[in-house]
């Protein structure tokens, strides 16, 4: 069939939390809406990248019991994702966080495209060009039959990376290299019994002996493990500076993104190697699954009507247009060895303005994710799936608005 | 403050040293007998906090005592630096 002529009220462009989020907002608006993604299932960073959870979810609070903090397709997923796993929320020190299962993360996410009548789904598909004319925008699309078009009224451009504004050729935004937030290489890991917390610590204190001794490269200090929940299947998450230093990083780079990808191999390799050797809890472990790609926390901005600052972020600003709540403290990974956390005063969220899903100066184009228009502070708030879910549901509604 | 090599330290030192090191954001009035792993003290942490140690200290802590026991508190873990200097 030849689909090439086909002309769709909002395209949205990625299919990780805020372009799933996006395109079921704008279907169940009414607009006819297409979805186009990379991969061969949705999800991003909470399925191709293996991070087990959803943070931001839930406001920031002193009391017992999380509540959440943007309800919507955000708790709509967090339910149907209690409701697989069995694991309600847990408070991490002072934050609640919901665990979750990058392989029931793609169920939903198929459970959710399918019930929408009004909405298609283009897996293995990327935007390679863009162009506008009088009333829609022509995307250029590379899938393996060859170069296909699609033709959609208003554009959601929830790539993580602002690739709309580089394909348009618009200025952008992004932190210098030694300050971005490092990337998590996150791998599973089989483990004959459960993962407590005296076995983390304790090969914690193996990992550090292997590096003392040679054994183990120095990247193996980023690395912690945590159980999935399900007996003997474990996440191991690996920080990684990046590059041989902090400013060779380049989250844009295919290259810098391929050493990346094979660092995390080797040295997830070396350590459940050797802890299988030197533990009688790892004896037998084994790597059962690798990620599609590295998880990338921060890359390239857009600049829209607003910029929101992690000022705004720390002080618990709102704003006249809060599309969604911002309730995850800024969390800065700007390097390997794990994070420091900043809590907003009082422990107010801040309202994200949707002046920051709109580019400035394009109109019928949105953008949500972690790429929207902030500064490097408030984006090590912004980032997480939980609002990410948020920033994508309004964009989407926004879109098919076509406010 | 300054926490000499060798020199069993206080837990209100180790306090103190554990924010200097970067190891955990703790607030300056922590108690001596505050919950380490409530405060952030996850196993990266501990990964860091052993480096630290043997940095600063001169001593190996190794997996057997790394338990849930000995880093509790600022307490038990100055007990567990004295016990090994």
């Amino acid at each position: 069939m030849n689909r090439s002529t086909e002309v769709f009220d909002v395209a949205v462009i990625g299919g990780g939390s805020a372009g799933l989020a996006a395109a079921v907002a704008a279907a169940r608006e009414g607009a006819r809406t297409v979805l186009i993604e990379r991969h061969g299932y949705l999800g991003g960073m909470g399925t191709a990248s293996l991070v087990h959870t959803f943070c931001g979810l839930y406001l920031l609070r002193e009391e017992p019991g999380a509540v959440f903090a943007n309800p919507g397709v955000a708790s709509e997923i967090a339910t149907r994702m209690i409701a697989a796993t069995g694991l309600g929320p847990v408070r991490m020190g002072r934050l609640d966080v919901l665990p979750q299962h990058p392989v029931e993360f793609v169920r939903i996410a198929d459970e959710l495209v399918l019930s929408e009548p009004l909405m298609e789904l283009m897996l293995h598909t990327q935007l390679t060009g863009i162009s506008r004319d009088t009333d829609h925008w022509d995307l250029e699309l590379a899938a393996r039959v060859g170069p296909q078009r699609v033709r959609a009224g208003t554009l959601v451009d929830a790539s993580g990376d602002a690739m709309v504004a580089m394909l348009l050729g618009v200025e952008s935004s992004m932190i210098e290299a030694p300050r971005l937030q490092r990337p998590a290489y996150v791998f599973g890991v089989h483990s004959s019994r459960l993962l407590d917390d005296e076995a983390r610590l304790q090969t914690a204190g193996l990992i550090v002996e292997g590096v003392r001794r040679g054994d183990l490269p120095a990247d193996a200090l980023g690395l912690a493990f945590r159980s999935s929940g399900r007996v003997g299947e474990n996440f191991g998450t690996l920080d990684l500076t990046g590059g041989a230093t902090a400013a060779d990083y380049d989250p844009l780079d295919a290259f810098c993104l391929t050493r990346l990808e094979t660092t995390g191999r080797l040295t997830a390799c070396k350590v459940v190697a050797w802890l299988g050797e030197k533990s009688e809890f790892w004896k037998g472990a084994y790597i059962s699954h690798w990620p599609t790609n590295a998880g990338v926390r921060e890359s390239r901005r857009w600049i829209g009507e607003h910029v929101l600052k992690g000022e705004d972020v720390a002080a618990g600003t709102r704003f006249e247009d809060d599309i969604a709540l911002a309730t995850w403290p800024m969390e800065f990974r700007e390097t390997a060895r794990g994070p420091k956390l900043r809590y907003p005063e009082g422990n107010r969220a801040a309202g994200i303005p949707l002046r920051c899903l709109k580019p400035a100066g394009i109109g019928s184009l949105y953008v949500a994710g972690r790429c929207i228009s902030t500064d490097h502070d408030a984006q090590a708030s912004i980032r997480v799936m939980g609002t990410c879910f948020a920033t994508g549901e309004a964009a989407g509604r926004a879109a098919a608005r076509k406010c | 403050m300054e926490v000499s090599k060798k020199k069993t330290p206080s837990p209100v030192e180790l306090i103190d040293w554990l924010n200097d090191e970067g190891v955990l954001e703790l607030e300056w009035d922590f108690p001596e007998d505050g919950d380490l792993f409530t405060a952030g003290l996850d196993s990266m942490a501990v990964m860091q906090l052993v480096v630290a140690v043997e940095d600063r200290f001169g001593i190996e802590l190794g997996p057997e005592d790394l338990t849930k026991t000995n880093l509790a508190t600022p307490t038990t873990l100055a007990a567990l630096i004295a016990a090994k200097i």
